[in-house]
Protein backbone atom coordinates (compact mmCIF):
# COMPACT_ATOMS: atom_id res chain seq x y z
CA UNK A 1 0.00 0.00 0.00
CA UNK A 2 1.61 3.31 -1.28
CA UNK A 3 0.47 6.76 -1.27
CA UNK A 4 -0.67 6.67 -5.04
CA UNK A 5 -2.98 3.99 -3.79
CA UNK A 6 -4.44 5.87 -0.64
CA UNK A 7 -5.01 8.80 -2.37
CA UNK A 8 -6.60 7.05 -5.34
CA UNK A 9 -8.50 5.03 -3.27
CA UNK A 10 -9.83 8.34 -0.95
CA UNK A 11 -10.79 9.68 -4.79
CA UNK A 12 -12.69 6.84 -5.69
CA UNK A 13 -14.80 6.54 -2.40
CA UNK A 14 -15.94 10.45 -2.78
CA UNK A 15 -18.98 11.77 -4.89
CA UNK A 16 -17.74 15.60 -4.56
CA UNK A 17 -14.85 16.86 -6.22
CA UNK A 18 -11.92 17.02 -2.81
CA UNK A 19 -9.53 19.21 -2.43
CA UNK A 20 -5.96 18.44 -2.15
CA UNK A 21 -5.81 20.00 1.46
CA UNK A 22 -8.94 17.53 2.09
CA UNK A 23 -7.48 14.42 0.93
CA UNK A 24 -3.91 14.70 2.67
CA UNK A 25 -6.32 14.51 6.03
CA UNK A 26 -6.83 10.50 5.24
CA UNK A 27 -3.23 10.10 6.73
CA UNK A 28 -0.59 11.86 8.80
CA UNK A 29 2.27 10.85 6.28
CA UNK A 30 0.15 12.82 3.58
CA UNK A 31 0.37 16.84 2.49
CA UNK A 32 -0.92 19.27 -0.27
CA UNK A 33 1.96 18.35 -2.24
CA UNK A 34 2.56 14.87 -1.82
CA UNK A 35 -1.28 14.59 -2.72
CA UNK A 36 -1.05 16.38 -5.77
CA UNK A 37 2.11 14.81 -6.43
CA UNK A 38 0.44 11.37 -6.33
CA UNK A 39 -2.37 13.07 -8.20
CA UNK A 40 -0.41 13.74 -11.51
CA UNK A 41 0.54 10.00 -10.82
CA UNK A 42 -2.74 8.66 -11.41
CA UNK A 43 -3.13 10.91 -14.18
CA UNK A 44 0.19 9.69 -16.10
CA UNK A 45 -1.04 5.71 -15.24
CA UNK A 46 -4.69 6.00 -16.14
CA UNK A 47 -3.70 7.93 -18.99
CA UNK A 48 -1.02 4.94 -20.08
CA UNK A 49 -3.34 2.40 -19.32
CA UNK A 50 -6.42 4.11 -21.28
CA UNK A 51 -8.64 3.88 -18.55
CA UNK A 52 -12.50 5.08 -19.56
CA UNK A 53 -11.92 7.77 -16.26
CA UNK A 54 -9.57 10.52 -15.38
CA UNK A 55 -8.78 12.30 -12.14
CA UNK A 56 -10.43 15.70 -13.40
CA UNK A 57 -9.23 19.42 -11.73
CA UNK A 58 -12.86 20.54 -10.84
CA UNK A 59 -14.19 22.91 -8.88
CA UNK A 60 -10.62 23.83 -6.97
CA UNK A 61 -10.38 20.00 -5.96
CA UNK A 62 -10.27 16.88 -7.85
CA UNK A 63 -12.75 14.44 -8.80
CA UNK A 64 -12.57 11.15 -10.62
CA UNK A 65 -15.02 11.17 -13.42
CA UNK A 66 -15.43 9.05 -16.83
CA UNK A 67 -14.32 10.68 -20.44
CA UNK A 68 -16.35 12.41 -22.59
CA UNK A 69 -16.57 9.84 -25.43
CA UNK A 70 -18.26 7.17 -23.18
CA UNK A 71 -21.57 9.46 -22.71
CA UNK A 72 -23.70 7.32 -25.24
CA UNK A 73 -23.37 4.88 -23.42
CA UNK A 74 -23.75 5.92 -19.95
CA UNK A 75 -27.16 7.64 -20.70
CA UNK A 76 -29.67 5.26 -20.67
CA UNK A 77 -29.08 3.81 -17.10
CA UNK A 78 -31.51 4.88 -14.32
CA UNK A 79 -28.86 4.27 -11.62
CA UNK A 80 -26.21 6.70 -13.29
CA UNK A 81 -28.03 10.11 -12.38
CA UNK A 82 -28.32 12.38 -15.65
CA UNK A 83 -27.37 15.84 -15.38
CA UNK A 84 -29.89 18.35 -15.56
CA UNK A 85 -29.34 21.46 -17.62
CA UNK A 86 -30.68 25.04 -16.54
CA UNK A 87 -33.04 27.11 -18.77
CA UNK A 88 -31.80 30.01 -20.47
CA UNK A 89 -33.06 33.16 -17.56
CA UNK A 90 -31.53 30.56 -15.22
CA UNK A 91 -28.09 30.66 -17.45
CA UNK A 92 -28.89 34.76 -17.58
CA UNK A 93 -28.75 35.23 -14.12
CA UNK A 94 -26.07 32.92 -12.87
CA UNK A 95 -23.74 34.76 -15.70
CA UNK A 96 -24.65 37.80 -14.34
CA UNK A 97 -24.09 36.65 -10.82
CA UNK A 98 -20.86 34.83 -11.57
CA UNK A 99 -19.41 38.37 -12.97
CA UNK A 100 -20.65 40.96 -10.54
CA UNK A 101 -20.88 38.58 -7.61
CA UNK A 102 -21.93 39.70 -4.39
CA UNK A 103 -24.85 41.14 -6.46
CA UNK A 104 -28.22 41.59 -5.33
CA UNK A 105 -31.69 41.04 -6.99
CA UNK A 106 -32.43 44.42 -7.80
CA UNK A 107 -28.78 44.77 -9.88
CA UNK A 108 -29.73 41.69 -11.43
CA UNK A 109 -33.06 42.59 -12.56
CA UNK A 110 -31.72 45.41 -13.76
CA UNK A 111 -29.40 44.15 -16.28
CA UNK A 112 -32.13 41.55 -17.19
CA UNK A 113 -34.79 44.18 -17.56
CA UNK A 114 -37.13 41.56 -15.68
CA UNK A 115 -38.19 40.56 -12.51
CA UNK A 116 -35.61 37.53 -11.52
CA UNK A 117 -36.72 36.68 -7.99
CA UNK A 118 -37.94 32.83 -9.12
CA UNK A 119 -34.89 32.23 -11.03
CA UNK A 120 -32.93 32.86 -8.16
CA UNK A 121 -35.10 30.98 -5.67
CA UNK A 122 -34.55 27.67 -7.86
CA UNK A 123 -30.74 28.75 -8.47
CA UNK A 124 -30.43 28.42 -4.91
CA UNK A 125 -32.34 25.46 -4.12
CA UNK A 126 -29.87 23.77 -6.64
CA UNK A 127 -27.27 25.28 -4.52
CA UNK A 128 -25.54 26.56 -7.55
CA UNK A 129 -25.90 30.73 -6.03
CA UNK A 130 -25.72 31.27 -2.13
CA UNK A 131 -26.58 34.35 -0.11
CA UNK A 132 -22.88 35.49 0.51
CA UNK A 133 -23.51 38.80 2.09
CA UNK A 134 -25.66 41.78 2.75
CA UNK A 135 -25.66 45.14 1.31
CA UNK A 136 -25.32 48.46 2.07
CA UNK A 137 -28.40 50.77 2.24
CA UNK A 138 -32.58 50.43 2.70
CA UNK A 139 -33.40 47.43 3.71
CA UNK A 140 -29.75 45.60 3.71
CA UNK A 141 -30.30 43.35 0.58
CA UNK A 142 -29.16 40.34 0.30
CA UNK A 143 -26.03 39.93 -1.87
CA UNK A 144 -25.70 36.50 -3.81
CA UNK A 145 -22.47 34.62 -4.97
CA UNK A 146 -21.59 31.45 -6.85
CA UNK A 147 -20.95 27.95 -5.17
CA UNK A 148 -18.62 25.14 -5.32
CA UNK A 149 -21.45 23.40 -7.07
CA UNK A 150 -21.57 26.00 -9.24
CA UNK A 151 -17.96 25.37 -10.31
CA UNK A 152 -18.87 21.72 -10.58
CA UNK A 153 -22.47 22.00 -12.82
CA UNK A 154 -19.69 23.94 -15.54
CA UNK A 155 -16.18 21.91 -15.28
CA UNK A 156 -14.92 25.00 -13.95
CA UNK A 157 -11.35 24.64 -11.94
CA UNK A 158 -11.96 27.55 -10.41
CA UNK A 159 -13.79 31.28 -11.03
CA UNK A 160 -10.97 31.76 -13.09
CA UNK A 161 -12.07 29.52 -16.05
CA UNK A 162 -14.97 31.89 -16.72
CA UNK A 163 -14.08 33.84 -19.59
CA UNK A 164 -12.13 36.88 -18.97
CA UNK A 165 -13.65 40.18 -18.07
CA UNK A 166 -11.42 42.26 -20.03
CA UNK A 167 -11.53 39.54 -23.39
CA UNK A 168 -15.27 40.52 -23.45
CA UNK A 169 -16.35 43.01 -26.13
CA UNK A 170 -17.88 44.94 -23.63
CA UNK A 171 -16.98 46.10 -20.16
CA UNK A 172 -19.45 44.82 -17.86
CA UNK A 173 -19.54 47.54 -14.75
CA UNK A 174 -18.74 47.03 -11.51
CA UNK A 175 -21.85 48.47 -10.04
CA UNK A 176 -24.79 49.29 -11.54
CA UNK A 177 -25.30 53.17 -11.04
CA UNK A 178 -28.64 54.41 -10.68
CA UNK A 179 -28.39 57.25 -13.01
CA UNK A 180 -27.58 57.88 -16.41
CA UNK A 181 -23.21 57.94 -16.33
CA UNK A 182 -22.19 56.38 -19.22
CA UNK A 183 -22.19 58.79 -21.50
CA UNK A 184 -18.31 59.43 -21.00
CA UNK A 185 -17.52 55.71 -21.66
CA UNK A 186 -19.75 55.36 -24.68
CA UNK A 187 -18.18 57.96 -27.02
CA UNK A 188 -14.29 56.28 -26.33
CA UNK A 189 -16.08 52.85 -27.24
CA UNK A 190 -15.18 51.43 -30.62
CA UNK A 191 -18.27 51.30 -33.08
CA UNK A 192 -19.80 47.97 -33.01
CA UNK A 193 -21.91 48.25 -36.30
CA UNK B 1 -43.55 60.03 -37.12
CA UNK B 2 -41.40 58.54 -39.95
CA UNK B 3 -42.89 54.71 -40.85
CA UNK B 4 -42.89 55.53 -44.34
CA UNK B 5 -39.94 53.64 -45.97
CA UNK B 6 -40.63 50.68 -43.46
CA UNK B 7 -45.00 50.26 -43.49
CA UNK B 8 -45.41 47.25 -45.25
CA UNK B 9 -42.37 45.54 -44.03
CA UNK B 10 -43.28 46.55 -40.49
CA UNK B 11 -46.81 45.17 -40.53
CA UNK B 12 -45.75 41.91 -41.62
CA UNK B 13 -42.98 42.12 -38.72
CA UNK B 14 -45.35 43.23 -36.57
CA UNK B 15 -47.68 40.01 -37.05
CA UNK B 16 -44.31 37.86 -36.62
CA UNK B 17 -44.06 39.51 -33.01
CA UNK B 18 -47.44 39.11 -32.27
CA UNK B 19 -46.90 35.29 -32.55
CA UNK B 20 -43.23 35.38 -30.73
CA UNK B 21 -43.64 37.97 -27.85
CA UNK B 22 -43.55 35.00 -25.49
CA UNK B 23 -40.45 34.10 -26.60
CA UNK B 24 -38.50 36.82 -25.44
CA UNK B 25 -36.94 37.34 -21.89
CA UNK B 26 -37.86 40.36 -21.60
CA UNK B 27 -38.16 44.49 -23.20
CA UNK B 28 -33.88 44.16 -23.99
CA UNK B 29 -34.28 41.05 -25.99
CA UNK B 30 -36.82 42.40 -27.62
CA UNK B 31 -35.17 45.92 -28.09
CA UNK B 32 -32.20 43.89 -29.03
CA UNK B 33 -34.20 41.43 -31.39
CA UNK B 34 -36.00 44.78 -33.08
CA UNK B 35 -32.15 46.31 -33.67
CA UNK B 36 -30.36 42.78 -34.81
CA UNK B 37 -33.76 42.56 -37.08
CA UNK B 38 -33.02 46.13 -39.18
CA UNK B 39 -28.90 45.59 -38.71
CA UNK B 40 -29.31 49.14 -36.54
CA UNK B 41 -26.41 50.95 -35.41
CA UNK B 42 -26.73 49.96 -31.59
CA UNK B 43 -24.85 53.43 -30.90
CA UNK B 44 -27.26 55.13 -33.55
CA UNK B 45 -30.34 54.03 -32.60
CA UNK B 46 -33.26 55.30 -34.43
CA UNK B 47 -35.31 56.20 -31.18
CA UNK B 48 -38.73 56.86 -33.10
CA UNK B 49 -38.52 54.16 -35.27
CA UNK B 50 -37.78 51.63 -32.77
CA UNK B 51 -39.94 53.22 -29.93
CA UNK B 52 -43.12 52.64 -32.50
CA UNK B 53 -42.21 49.03 -33.29
CA UNK B 54 -41.36 48.49 -29.42
CA UNK B 55 -44.93 50.19 -28.88
CA UNK B 56 -46.29 48.38 -31.80
CA UNK B 57 -45.21 44.73 -30.78
CA UNK B 58 -46.24 44.92 -26.94
CA UNK B 59 -49.54 45.72 -28.02
CA UNK B 60 -50.72 42.23 -28.43
CA UNK B 61 -50.25 42.07 -24.48
CA UNK B 62 -53.38 41.15 -22.82
CA UNK B 63 -54.77 41.98 -19.83
CA UNK B 64 -54.27 38.39 -18.28
CA UNK B 65 -50.54 39.15 -19.13
CA UNK B 66 -49.94 41.69 -16.75
CA UNK B 67 -47.35 40.28 -14.66
CA UNK B 68 -44.86 40.16 -17.50
CA UNK B 69 -46.31 43.13 -19.51
CA UNK B 70 -44.84 46.19 -16.38
CA UNK B 71 -41.70 45.40 -17.64
CA UNK B 72 -42.28 46.02 -21.12
CA UNK B 73 -44.22 48.78 -20.57
CA UNK B 74 -41.61 50.09 -18.32
CA UNK B 75 -39.46 50.40 -21.28
CA UNK B 76 -41.70 51.63 -23.18
CA UNK B 77 -41.93 54.66 -20.87
CA UNK B 78 -38.12 54.50 -21.24
CA UNK B 79 -38.02 54.62 -24.89
CA UNK B 80 -40.83 57.68 -25.00
CA UNK B 81 -38.69 59.69 -22.72
CA UNK B 82 -35.12 58.91 -24.59
CA UNK B 83 -37.19 60.03 -27.90
CA UNK B 84 -38.64 63.65 -26.03
CA UNK B 85 -35.08 64.22 -24.81
CA UNK B 86 -33.80 63.93 -27.98
CA UNK B 87 -36.21 66.55 -29.77
CA UNK B 88 -35.65 68.45 -26.64
CA UNK B 89 -32.78 71.72 -27.55
CA UNK B 90 -29.68 70.88 -25.59
CA UNK B 91 -28.24 72.97 -23.33
CA UNK B 92 -24.87 74.06 -23.19
CA UNK B 93 -22.31 71.78 -21.88
CA UNK B 94 -24.47 69.01 -22.24
CA UNK B 95 -23.00 68.44 -26.13
CA UNK B 96 -21.59 65.08 -25.40
CA UNK B 97 -24.59 63.80 -23.46
CA UNK B 98 -26.75 61.30 -25.33
CA UNK B 99 -30.21 60.28 -24.06
CA UNK B 100 -29.72 56.86 -25.59
CA UNK B 101 -26.12 56.17 -23.93
CA UNK B 102 -27.77 54.18 -20.66
CA UNK B 103 -29.93 52.48 -22.61
CA UNK B 104 -26.93 51.65 -25.04
CA UNK B 105 -25.08 50.61 -22.67
CA UNK B 106 -27.61 48.40 -21.04
CA UNK B 107 -27.93 46.52 -24.40
CA UNK B 108 -24.28 46.17 -24.64
CA UNK B 109 -24.70 44.73 -21.09
CA UNK B 110 -27.15 42.79 -21.90
CA UNK B 111 -25.98 41.57 -24.64
CA UNK B 112 -22.56 40.15 -23.03
CA UNK B 113 -24.35 38.48 -20.52
CA UNK B 114 -26.46 36.40 -23.33
CA UNK B 115 -23.15 35.37 -24.66
CA UNK B 116 -21.60 34.35 -21.58
CA UNK B 117 -25.00 32.31 -20.63
CA UNK B 118 -24.10 30.62 -23.89
CA UNK B 119 -20.48 29.80 -22.70
CA UNK B 120 -21.98 28.59 -19.83
CA UNK B 121 -24.21 26.43 -21.92
CA UNK B 122 -21.51 25.08 -23.67
CA UNK B 123 -19.49 23.99 -20.72
CA UNK B 124 -22.36 22.86 -18.62
CA UNK B 125 -23.22 20.61 -22.20
CA UNK B 126 -19.59 19.17 -21.85
CA UNK B 127 -19.23 18.72 -18.48
CA UNK B 128 -22.82 16.90 -18.65
CA UNK B 129 -20.73 14.40 -20.71
CA UNK B 130 -18.73 13.63 -17.58
CA UNK B 131 -19.90 11.39 -14.94
CA UNK B 132 -18.73 10.91 -11.61
CA UNK B 133 -19.39 7.93 -9.40
CA UNK B 134 -22.99 7.62 -8.78
CA UNK B 135 -24.41 9.25 -6.18
CA UNK B 136 -27.14 7.18 -4.04
CA UNK B 137 -29.20 8.95 -1.73
CA UNK B 138 -28.76 7.89 2.02
CA UNK B 139 -31.62 5.36 2.56
CA UNK B 140 -34.59 6.67 4.87
CA UNK B 141 -33.53 5.68 8.91
CA UNK B 142 -36.63 3.44 9.71
CA UNK B 143 -38.90 5.58 12.12
CA UNK B 144 -38.15 4.11 15.90
CA UNK B 145 -40.58 5.66 18.38
CA UNK B 146 -39.80 7.41 21.49
CA UNK B 147 -42.03 6.03 23.88
CA UNK B 148 -40.14 4.86 26.58
CA UNK B 149 -39.95 0.94 27.11
CA UNK B 150 -41.93 -0.37 29.62
CA UNK B 151 -40.86 -3.99 29.07
CA UNK B 152 -39.15 -4.95 31.77
CA UNK B 153 -36.13 -7.77 32.06
CA UNK B 154 -38.57 -10.01 34.45
CA UNK B 155 -41.39 -9.70 31.82
CA UNK B 156 -38.90 -11.14 29.06
CA UNK B 157 -37.50 -13.30 31.66
CA UNK B 158 -41.33 -14.67 32.46
CA UNK B 159 -42.07 -15.63 28.90
CA UNK B 160 -38.71 -16.88 28.01
CA UNK B 161 -39.25 -19.69 30.71
CA UNK B 162 -42.43 -20.11 29.42
CA UNK B 163 -41.44 -21.57 26.00
CA UNK B 164 -41.09 -25.42 25.82
CA UNK B 165 -38.38 -26.90 23.96
CA UNK B 166 -39.83 -28.71 20.73
CA UNK B 167 -40.17 -32.56 22.02
CA UNK B 168 -37.68 -34.26 20.54
CA UNK B 169 -40.19 -36.81 19.09
CA UNK B 170 -41.68 -34.08 17.03
CA UNK B 171 -38.04 -34.04 15.15
CA UNK B 172 -38.61 -37.26 14.21
CA UNK B 173 -39.18 -38.22 10.16
CA UNK B 174 -40.48 -41.18 8.71
CA UNK B 175 -39.74 -42.02 5.28
CA UNK B 176 -42.34 -44.51 3.73
CA UNK B 177 -40.66 -47.90 2.95
CA UNK B 178 -40.91 -48.84 -0.63
CA UNK B 179 -44.36 -50.89 -1.13
CA UNK B 180 -42.89 -52.42 -4.63
CA UNK B 181 -39.60 -54.59 -4.07
CA UNK B 182 -37.47 -55.54 -6.46
CA UNK B 183 -37.18 -58.86 -5.99
CA UNK B 184 -41.07 -59.37 -6.56
CA UNK B 185 -40.59 -58.23 -9.90
CA UNK B 186 -37.54 -59.98 -10.96
CA UNK B 187 -39.69 -63.23 -9.48
CA UNK B 188 -42.32 -61.81 -11.69
CA UNK B 189 -40.31 -61.70 -14.89
CA UNK B 190 -38.45 -65.11 -14.22
CA UNK B 191 -41.86 -66.45 -13.70
CA UNK B 192 -43.36 -65.27 -16.79
CA UNK B 193 -40.40 -66.77 -18.80
CA UNK B 194 -40.58 -69.87 -17.58
CA UNK B 195 -43.78 -70.20 -19.15
CA UNK B 196 -43.08 -67.96 -22.68
CA UNK B 197 -39.79 -67.14 -24.33
CA UNK B 198 -40.54 -63.84 -24.33
CA UNK B 199 -43.27 -61.30 -22.93
CA UNK B 200 -44.26 -57.69 -23.55
CA UNK B 201 -42.51 -54.92 -20.89
CA UNK B 202 -46.35 -54.24 -20.64
CA UNK B 203 -47.85 -57.22 -19.60
CA UNK B 204 -45.61 -57.33 -16.97
CA UNK B 205 -47.25 -53.64 -15.95
CA UNK B 206 -51.21 -55.05 -15.85
CA UNK B 207 -52.56 -55.17 -12.83
CA UNK B 208 -50.72 -52.58 -11.44
CA UNK B 209 -51.52 -49.00 -11.98
CA UNK B 210 -48.37 -46.98 -9.85
CA UNK B 211 -45.95 -45.79 -11.97
CA UNK B 212 -43.41 -47.22 -8.92
CA UNK B 213 -44.12 -50.75 -10.43
CA UNK B 214 -43.27 -49.75 -13.96
CA UNK B 215 -39.91 -48.57 -12.63
CA UNK B 216 -39.03 -51.56 -10.21
CA UNK B 217 -40.04 -53.63 -13.33
CA UNK B 218 -37.57 -52.37 -15.64
CA UNK B 219 -35.17 -51.70 -13.31
CA UNK B 220 -35.67 -55.55 -12.31
CA UNK B 221 -35.14 -56.30 -15.81
CA UNK B 222 -32.07 -54.40 -15.94
CA UNK B 223 -30.70 -56.16 -12.94
CA UNK B 224 -31.20 -59.83 -14.55
CA UNK B 225 -29.88 -58.32 -18.22
CA UNK B 226 -27.03 -57.73 -16.31
CA UNK B 227 -26.83 -61.03 -14.66
CA UNK B 228 -27.08 -62.28 -18.38
CA UNK B 229 -30.41 -64.04 -17.32
CA UNK B 230 -32.42 -62.37 -19.80
CA UNK B 231 -31.62 -59.99 -22.73
CA UNK B 232 -34.08 -56.78 -23.72
CA UNK B 233 -34.86 -55.78 -26.87
CA UNK B 234 -36.88 -52.64 -28.45
CA UNK B 235 -37.06 -52.11 -32.23
CA UNK B 236 -37.81 -48.29 -32.02
CA UNK B 237 -37.53 -45.48 -29.34
CA UNK B 238 -40.72 -45.47 -27.30
CA UNK B 239 -42.02 -48.59 -28.78
CA UNK B 240 -42.91 -52.08 -26.72
CA UNK B 241 -40.08 -53.40 -24.82
CA UNK B 242 -39.62 -57.45 -24.96
CA UNK B 243 -37.89 -59.66 -22.38
CA UNK B 244 -36.36 -62.72 -23.68
CA UNK B 245 -35.23 -65.62 -22.16
CA UNK B 246 -31.97 -66.90 -22.38
CA UNK B 247 -31.18 -69.99 -22.86
CA UNK B 248 -27.95 -71.86 -21.52
CA UNK B 249 -26.18 -72.51 -24.79
CA UNK B 250 -27.32 -69.24 -26.17
CA UNK B 251 -24.81 -66.21 -26.80
CA UNK B 252 -27.04 -63.41 -26.46
CA UNK B 253 -28.59 -61.52 -29.56
CA UNK B 254 -26.53 -63.14 -32.36
CA UNK B 255 -24.84 -60.24 -33.95
CA UNK B 256 -22.13 -61.75 -36.21
CA UNK B 257 -22.59 -62.78 -39.59
CA UNK B 258 -24.29 -61.39 -42.52
CA UNK B 259 -28.01 -63.07 -43.19
CA UNK B 260 -30.29 -62.07 -45.39
CA UNK B 261 -32.61 -59.00 -44.33
CA UNK B 262 -35.96 -59.77 -44.25
CA UNK B 263 -38.58 -56.95 -45.04
CA UNK B 264 -38.63 -54.72 -42.16
CA UNK B 265 -42.09 -55.64 -40.14
CA UNK B 266 -44.26 -52.72 -40.08
CA UNK B 267 -44.45 -51.00 -36.41
CA UNK B 268 -47.70 -49.87 -35.79
CA UNK B 269 -48.19 -45.82 -35.67
CA UNK B 270 -49.87 -45.50 -32.67
CA UNK B 271 -47.44 -47.73 -30.55
CA UNK B 272 -44.74 -45.53 -31.23
CA UNK B 273 -44.65 -43.18 -28.72
CA UNK B 274 -46.50 -45.25 -25.63
CA UNK B 275 -44.20 -44.97 -22.73
CA UNK B 276 -43.54 -48.70 -21.58
CA UNK B 277 -45.47 -48.83 -18.58
CA UNK B 278 -48.93 -48.36 -20.27
CA UNK B 279 -50.92 -51.23 -21.20
CA UNK B 280 -50.87 -52.20 -25.26
CA UNK B 281 -54.02 -51.08 -27.93
CA UNK B 282 -56.48 -53.93 -27.75
CA UNK B 283 -55.44 -54.05 -31.37
CA UNK B 284 -51.87 -53.98 -31.38
CA UNK B 285 -50.41 -57.05 -33.08
CA UNK B 286 -48.02 -58.22 -30.70
CA UNK B 287 -45.75 -60.06 -32.95
CA UNK B 288 -42.67 -61.33 -31.50
CA UNK B 289 -41.44 -63.18 -34.49
CA UNK B 290 -41.35 -59.86 -36.57
CA UNK B 291 -39.69 -58.66 -33.72
CA UNK B 292 -37.19 -61.18 -33.79
CA UNK B 293 -36.98 -61.33 -37.48
CA UNK B 294 -35.44 -57.87 -37.43
CA UNK B 295 -33.40 -58.32 -34.43
CA UNK B 296 -31.81 -61.24 -36.29
CA UNK B 297 -29.84 -58.61 -38.52
CA UNK B 298 -26.59 -57.29 -37.09
CA UNK B 299 -28.29 -53.78 -39.15
CA UNK B 300 -30.74 -54.03 -36.10
CA UNK B 301 -28.34 -52.28 -34.06
CA UNK B 302 -27.32 -48.62 -34.84
CA UNK B 303 -31.27 -48.29 -36.41
CA UNK B 304 -33.31 -49.88 -33.97
CA UNK B 305 -33.08 -48.63 -30.77
CA UNK B 306 -30.90 -49.16 -27.96
CA UNK B 307 -29.96 -53.42 -26.49
CA UNK B 308 -28.88 -53.89 -23.45
CA UNK B 309 -27.32 -57.40 -22.07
Amino acid sequence: MNITQIVEAVLFASDAPLKAEEIARADGSLDEDIVEKAIRTLQAQYGDSERSFQVVELAEGFQILTRAEFDPYLERFDTIPRPSRLSGPGLETLAIIAYRQPIGRIEIEYVRGVACGGVIRTLQDRALVDVVARGEGVGRPLLYGTTQRFLDHFGFRSIDDLPRAEELPVVLRERIPLGAEAGDRLTSEPDHG
Amino acid sequence: MDLTGAGSTLLTRDNFLVVELDRFQGPLDLLLHLIHEQDVDIFHIPIARITDQFLAAIQVLRSDQLEGAGEFLEMAATLIRIKAQMLLPRQEGEEDQDPRAELVHRLLEYEQIREISNCLKTAEAERGRRFAKGWVPTRPRPEISDTPLETTWEDVWEVALQVALPDPADRRHTLPALSVSMEDKVSLIVTSLAEKVRVEFSRLLCGFEDKTHAVMTLLAGLELSRRHEIFLRQVTPFSELWLYRRREDDEGPPTGGREPVPEEPEIPRGTRRRPPWMPPEEDEPADPLAVLDVDSDDQGADTMGWETE
